[in-house]
């Protein structure tokens, strides 16, 4: 129906041109004559010339049906001519010209339609792909991208590019480019393949390997995808091997050998793919890592023999693996000469890793294959270097090296193999620079490091020497160099280094059958007290040496035999280390250092007879011709002889011994340690003799201290150290040696040891803060955990803002704001140091004590004793810590109103196992929560139980009688005072104060109860006793001022006039209320101007922020005063008016009715 | 590759500033950075002009660590009490707060996911694993107490786990010790795989590689930064220059440098091909705690971003190129 009603339109009007393109369109389509559409096709073409689209159907028809080429050609000419962007067409046009070859019109008929048209973009197309394929890269990515806007999502465009930025050295274009492909489609091998490789050539090896393998995942069985894979792993590998990663790069070459394997099978006669694998398998013998040394918690020599086989059997498989590939190779490619030095490399390391010494021929196998090569490619200096590390014959070698550097004298290999012979025949001068010009020429390469590094060793230049041999190592981690390397770190003294540990963990991977690695492992592993481990190495150092006795001396056994017993010793396994002695003992190995240890060992597991036998032997090895290596040895015989039989033994050693001997700073500070123990000073001669050999400051500030040490001991009566003597003589070295901490530390604490009441101030003065240093425990004690101490000690933190109270203690304006910021800085810093958490908890819990235990502070204590807690200490000093924090847990409870909680606590101190003074106060504390729990009964308990304990804490006896006093528990009146004056008069210093503390808490006692008679007697007892503390007067001075009200005798007040005088004289700072006190007995002795004075000073004594309403109410008093006499304007109080003073105090303290009647009365009657 | 300075705030905080961490950037604003000190506050800042955008209070001692979720929408704060707050970073409202006692906390961070948070246990020896969802501990890796104690070690023989660090996989946990060891964990297993030895001081920091999990980046006590291999227990390699403790590590981005902050008051930046300190910056007048690169991500941004904070109270901001 539509043909025929197409063919009316078109007899009716012959000359319209679309209607006849539609009827040759139609046929065309349709399957209908071909011929006549064609003929349709040449009216319309006639009718209109400019229709493109009539001339392409004419191209298809000439070039499809009656494959007139010529025809066809010139029809889509036109057609593109026409209309540029005709793609049908061009494609077309491009392909009759490519089967024809005639590339030339090719590439016109593109240039013109794209010169033509942007959109033109098949031409763009087009013309890329055969600027590709004629090698014309930078026009080839301009068409290419210019293609890929018309067609974005054209993978094969894509591809296209990545090539060709490929070859333009663009990499990371190509990346990219490559990257668009494979997103378009998955299945792109080319683009996976090439960009792998970039990632190869790039040493990104990770994502090369990553591609390869997505690679292989779509195409198993190509071999481009294989060879490319094992390449990149090989690689990979290679890069780890430089690392010291041995294990990491075996495992990639596992991968890569199956790889190459695989590739192998499928084309088995390409000669690279052999040589890929030979170069695998060559590589993995080299780096294979030996293991099962110290990890082996059950050590014989059979299991350290066998694991040096099967480690030896694996490398010797890989490599004649190799050797066979390499044959393979060379096989199927006899010239390729680089295949002849590979076996030779190959051959070179199967007779190193076998026994087998071939001496029947007079060329060695590996040089015959060298000479292979070179008889292939003579000119080749790098064959020539092959030939010079082959051979055995020196004179060869010389000479090969020579050629070499004819060929090239820029080749930084040769010089540097050259200058190993000339070191290997100590021709260090040539040596040297042979070494000097391959550095020069290649610093990357390694041996002329490692090679300058033995040159400067030789000249004893070790700093020098050991920064060459580390560069050497760190380029290539040879064992020899990172031997070597561990050597130039023990004569330094820097062998606990992780570089040298690194070093000397690979070496010990690589070369496992010479005892030297192992021996440097131990040495390192000691130095970093890791004992076990160094046990282990010297353990295997002696397998290999017995194992494998050519490869080492038999006098080395004896000095690693010493290393081991050092260490064991050391690890504290003294029984081996007695066993180990003892054999060496009999081989008459032991020297003067490792009797010491013998015997040091035989001590420790209680064979006391058995050591003095040996320090008898130590003794007479001693020479008094060597001064300056018999200090040690006598000082560890003394020491030992103390030890074992006591200090009466070794002062009659000492006195025995020639005077030669105490020649020596560290044999005096010995007899001189003794000596402080002696109390019938026998050795008081020898000491004076010695110190005069004391001559460094460091050693006179130590001998000091030491001697400090001995006042301490030798002038305490009974329990109790002698204090007064000790701080004397620190006074005295602390004003010649200012700078010492070792000074200041100990003076600091032993005045706090002294519990001496001002002591606690002075003890923080001592120490410097510097929490870089000052937890340096040089002696007893650290300034840290003097200065936190102190500062607990002394009862007042110090607070910035806003003030909770007055402090009357002089050192908070020193340093004990900085404390409680300084030990979380060095917290922080030491986050293991549980002394310093513990000194934290002790000074937050008195922080939060002044602050009146704010609910967050105690949230945050609590939190951290829980983790103190936990925290395991089996020690003494860690069970008193334990209950001091227990302690403080319960106080933290008890005011935070959980007071089961507080009961708990205490209890668990009070089970502690400590001495009854200090189970006192966990009782005591318990008497406190039972109190507040309201449990009488329990309380009564746990007061007795304080009763039976007793404790030397004079705190403890005062703490007691409050709670006796204010819950009536009385069974025996006189008992508390009569410990509390045992106790103090214990201490004869501070007595005098803690019977004054006694009074206090009478008199505040009596205070709470009305008895203010008895209050004023306490309180003027404790100030007779201590007359210069502002709280005790304070106190006094307002019970006086309380019986002046009620008794109204003048008496009293005269005398709370005295006190109160006396508390701001001896105040540091004015105290608040006290001048108020002051107005008032001021006032009511008659005395106005003493009155007003008194409020004016009590203003300034408030800071600002703290005033109460009470201070503004007394300027409203002073002001109407001052109304009243109008010449006195200079006070405070006229800087207002009284109404508004009044109104700052209601703004202070609105609920005070008394202020609202005094303002209310104010306003209405007005002074006038 | 280099560093060079771009600002720097001298009273950043009012006391030492021991932690900071980058808080990723999200669609609605780019990379924020965050900072902890000693008085007890954590700030936020904003790049390049390192404005303060707020300061949040309520730890009650020093904030010792800080660790920012991948996503950027929250972060976690620790003080030296060991309280942990989980808190949104735009509105600063408290999302959880960490408690196990008698658990310690040092160092934190967030698994590259997001959805587990580390914590390093110090003494309990362990490492804490609290789940970002429902804010759960879900699992407590501890580290075996060695087979025998050595004799001059006066306390505990237990290992005290200082810092963390996940690898970018999220399939391995690492965590340093006061003794120098690394410990190595399989997290989906809970099981210590093995020991990385190289240190034999505290290990302060470590990071993972971006680019290779099994490269790990450890400082340490001993002035060294050293380079593992995390999967075959081998020390690849180490950088010495420092000459005090090295406090902080971190990675570039693009895996090619590390950033150090030490105790001898310089930050160094190391080429790891050269395996060498390319550039030391000397800026701070005290000891740097901690070193950041700022995450990749965030609109328009292609430079990159190194902060680090010092016991002399500043912040102070880099451009890594």
């Amino acid at each position: 129906m539509e043909l025929e009603q197409l063919k009316k339109s078109v007899e009716e009007n012959p000359d319209d041109s679309s209607l006849q393109f539609e009827l040759g369109l139609y046929l065309w389509d349709n399957g209908g004559d071909s011929e006549k559409a064609a003929e349709h096709f040449v009216l319309s073409a006639k009718s209109d010339p400019n229709n493109a689209v009539a001339f392409k159907y004419l191209g298809h028809y000439y070039s499809r049906v009656t494959l007139d080429l010529n025809r066809a050609a010139k029809c889509y000419q036109r057609a593109v001519l026409i209309n540029p962007n005709d793609s049908d067409s061009g494609e077309a046009l491009c392909d009759l010209f490519d089967r024809q070859g005639k590339e030339i019109l090719e590439i016109a008929v593109c240039r013109d339609a794209s010169e033509k048209s942007p959109k033109a973009f098949w031409a763009f197309c087009r013309l890329g792909y055969i600027q590709l394929h004629q090698k014309k890269w930078s026009e080839a990515v301009q068409s290419l991208q210019h293609a890929i806007r018309g067609y974005p999502t054209m993978s094969d465009l894509w591809e296209a590019l990545g090539l060709a930025y490929q070859r333009l050295g663009m990499f990371t274009a190509a990346i990219k480019a490559y990257g668009r492909a494979i997103e378009l489609d998955e299945t792109k091998i080319f683009a996976l393949v090439e960009s792998a490789n970039i990632f190869l050539m790039l040493g990104s090896y990770r994502k090369g390997v990553e591609l390869f393998e997505q690679a292989l995942k779509i195409s198993p069985q190509n071999i481009s995808v294989l060879y490319g894979l094992a390449s990149g792993l090989l690689s990979w590998s290679k890069e780890c091997i430089n690392l010291g990663a041995f294990g990491w790069a075996a495992s990639l070459l596992e991968d890569a050998r199956k790889a190459a394997k695989a590739s192998s099978e499928l084309a088995s006669s390409m000669s690279c793919i052999w040589k890929l694998h030979g170069d695998i398998q060559l590589t993995y013998a080299r780096c294979f890592p030996w293991s099962g040394g110290t990890e082996n918690s059950e050590f014989t020599l059979k299991t350290f023999s066998d694991s040096i086989l099967s480690w030896r059997s694996i490398c010797y498989s890989a490599a004649l693996s190799a050797k066979a590939s390499y044959q393979r190779a060379l096989h199927l490619a006899p010239w390729q000469a680089n295949v002849y030095t590979d076996i030779a490399i190959t051959c070179d390391l199967v007779s190193s890793l076998s026994d087998d010494s071939d001496t029947s021929s007079s060329w060695k196998l590996p040089e015959k294959m060298v000479l292979g090569a070179l008889l292939l490619e003579c000119e080749n200096s790098e064959f020539w270097v092959a030939l010079g590390c082959m051979s055995d014959n020196s004179a060869l070698k010389l000479h090969a090296l020579i050629r070499a550097l004819h060929l090239d004298v820029s080749l930084a290999v040769a010089w540097a193999f050259m200058g190993q012979i000339f070191r290997e025949s100590d021709e260090m001068k040539f040596a040297k620079q042979a070494f000097d010009c391959a550095r020069s020429i290649d610093p990357t390469l390694a041996l002329p490091w490692a090679g300058s590094a033995d040159t400067y060793a030789r000249e004893s230049t070790s700093d020098e020497a050991f920064e060459s041999c580390l560069r050497a190592a760190q380029i290539s981690p040879l064992a020899e160099f990172q031997v070597g390397l561990a050597w130039l770190a023990l004569l330094q003294g820097n062998i606990s280094s992780p570089q040298i540990f690194a070093c000397i963990e690979q070496a010990v991977q690589r070369s496992p059958y010479y005892p030297e690695p192992h021996n440097l492992h131990g040495l390192v592993c000691e130095a970093r007290h890791n004992y076990h481990t160094a046990i282990a190495s010297y353990r295997l150092a002696l397998a290999a040496m017995s194992i494998y006795p050519e490869s080492s001396v038999k006098s080395h056994a004896g000095k690693v035999s010493i290393n081991l017993v050092r260490s064991l010793s050391k690890a504290g396994r003294f029984k081996e280390s007695v066993m180990e002695c003892a054999n060496l003992k009999s081989k008459g190995l032991l020297d003067a250092g490792g009797l010491q240890i013998y015997a040091f060992s035989l001590w420790r597991t209680g064979q006391n007879d058995s050591a003095l036998s040996v320090i008898r032997d130590l003794a007479g090895r001693i020479s008094t011709r060597e001064k300056t290596s018999i200090a040690f040895p006598i000082s560890f015989i003394c020491s030992l002889l103390y030890c074992i039989s006591g200090l009466d033994s070794a002062i009659t050693s000492i006195q025995k011994m020639p005077k030669d001997f105490f020649q020596s700073s560290k044999i005096s500070f010995i007899v001189s340690a003794i000596h402080s123990l002696d109390q019938s000073d026998r050795l008081q001669s020898i000491v004076a003799s010695t110190r005069s050999y004391i001559t460094s400051q460091e050693e006179i500030v130590a001998m000091h201290y030491l001697i400090a040490l001995s006042k301490l001991l030798k002038t305490g009566a009974g329990d109790f150290l002698g204090y007064e003597k000790g701080i004397a003589h620190l006074s005295k070295a602390i004003h010649m040696y200012p700078h010492s901490n070792l000074i200041r530390n100990l003076l600091g604490y032993i005045l706090l040891a002294g519990e001496g009441m001002k002591d606690a101030c002075t003890a923080s003065r001592c120490c410097i803060i510097n929490v870089s240093e000052c937890a340096n425990k040089e002696g007893l004690k650290s300034a840290l955990e003097v200065l936190g101490g102190g500062s607990v000690a002394c009862n007042v933190i110090g607070n910035t803002a806003p003030r909770f109270s007055f402090p009357t203690c002089h050192c908070q304006y020193l340093n004990a704001p900085v404390v409680v910021v300084e030990l979380q800085r060095f917290l922080h810093q030491e986050p293991s140091n549980s002394s310093v958490r513990y000194l934290l908890i002790l000074n937050l819990v008195q922080k939060a004590r002044e602050q009146r235990f704010p609910r967050q502070l105690c949230r945050a204590i609590e939190r951290l004793i829980s983790v103190a807690l936990s925290d395991e200490t089996c020690s003494k000093e860690g069970e008193y810590k334990k209950f001091q924090l227990l302690l403080c847990a319960s106080e933290i409870s008890l005011q935070m109103g959980n007071i089961a909680e507080s009961i708990n606590h205490a209890r668990k101190a009070s089970s502690l196992s400590l001495p009854s003074s200090y189970l006192f106060l966990g009782h005591l504390q318990l008497c406190r929560a039972y109190a507040a729990n309201g449990s009488t009964k329990n309380m009564q308990e746990e007061y007795r139980a304080c009763l039976e304990l007793k404790t030397d804490s004079n705190i403890g006896w005062i703490c007691l009688k409050l709670i006796e006093s204010q819950y009536n528990l009385e069974p025996d009146a006189n008992l508390l005072e009569m410990s509390l004056q045992e106790c103090s008069s214990q201490k004869k210093n501070s007595w005098k104060e803690w019977m004054a503390v006694y009074s206090l808490a009478r008199g505040l006692d009596s205070t709470g109860k009305k008895d203010f008679f008895s209050a004023e007697e306490f309180l003027a007892q404790a100030c007779s006793l201590l007359n210069s503390e502002s709280c005790l007067l304070l106190c006094h001075g307002a019970v006086c001022m309380e019986l002046a009200r009620q008794s109204n005798d003048s008496q009293f007040l005269s005398l709370a006039v005295k006190s109160l005088s006396k508390v701001q004289a001896s105040s540091l700072f004015p105290l608040p209320i006290v001048y108020t006190l002051l107005a008032q007995a001021h006032g009511s002795l008659g005395s106005k101007e003493k009155w007003e004075k008194n409020l004016r000073l009590e203003w300034f004594c408030w800071p600002p922020e703290m005033r109460p309403a009470e201070v503004y109410f007394q300027m409203h008093i002073l002001a109407r005063q001052s109304e009243d006499r109008p010449e006195t304007t200079s006070g405070i109080e006229n800087y207002q008016s009284p109404e508004k003073w009044v109104i700052r105090a209601i703004h202070t303290d609105p609920s005070c009715r008394r202020y609202w009647k005094v303002l209310d009365k104010l306003v209405q009657h007005p002074m006038s | 590759m280099k560093l060079a300075g771009l600002k720097s705030i001298e009273n950043a905080h009012e006391d030492s500033v021991w932690a900071a961490t980058w808080v990723p950037a999200t669609e609605d604003r780019p990379a924020l950075l965050l900072t902890g000190s000693l008085d007890e506050t954590v700030k936020l800042w904003r790049p390049d002009e390192l404005d303060l955008v707020r300061t949040n209070t309520g730890h009650s001692l020093g904030v010792a660590a800080l660790a920012a979720h991948p996503s950027g929408i929250i972060a976690a704060s620790s003080s030296i009490d060991s309280f942990v707050r989980v808190f949104d970073v735009d509105t600063n409202a408290t999302i959880a707060v960490l408690e196990a006692p008698p658990s310690e906390v040092w160092g934190m961070q967030f698994e590259p996911k997001g959805t587990i948070l580390a914590v390093a246990g110090g003494s309990s020896a362990s490492v804490k694993l609290w789940d970002t969802a429902s804010w759960r501990l879900i699992s407590t890796l501890s580290i075996p107490r060695p087979d025998a104690p050595k004799p001059s070690d006066k306390t505990s023989s237990k290992k005290f786990v200082l810092s963390v660090a996940w690898s970018p996989n999220g399939k391995r946990l690492a965590c340093g010790s006061m003794d120098g060891t690394i410990c190595v964990f399989d997290v989906d297993r809970s099981k210590l795989l093995h020991q990385l030895e190289g240190h034999n001081m505290p290990v302060r920091s470590l990071v993972f590689s971006p680019v290779d999990p099994r490269v790990l980046f450890s400082g340490s006590d001993d002035g060294h930064v050293n380079m593992h291999d995390a999967e075959g227990k081998t020390l690849l390699g180490s950088m010495s220059g420092h000459t005090s403790w090295v406090l902080s590590v971190d990675a570039s981005p693009d895996g090619g440098a590390i950033a150090t902050g030490s105790s001898d008051r310089t930050v160094r930046l190391w080429d790891l091909k050269m395996r060498a300190a390319i550039q030391t910056m000397s800026n701070h007048n005290d000891q740097v705690w901690s070193v950041a690169f700022r995450p990749p991500g965030g609109t328009g941004v292609r430079a990159g971003r190194l902060a680090s904070v010092s016991d002399d109270k500043s912040v102070s901001l880099y451009d890594y190129s």
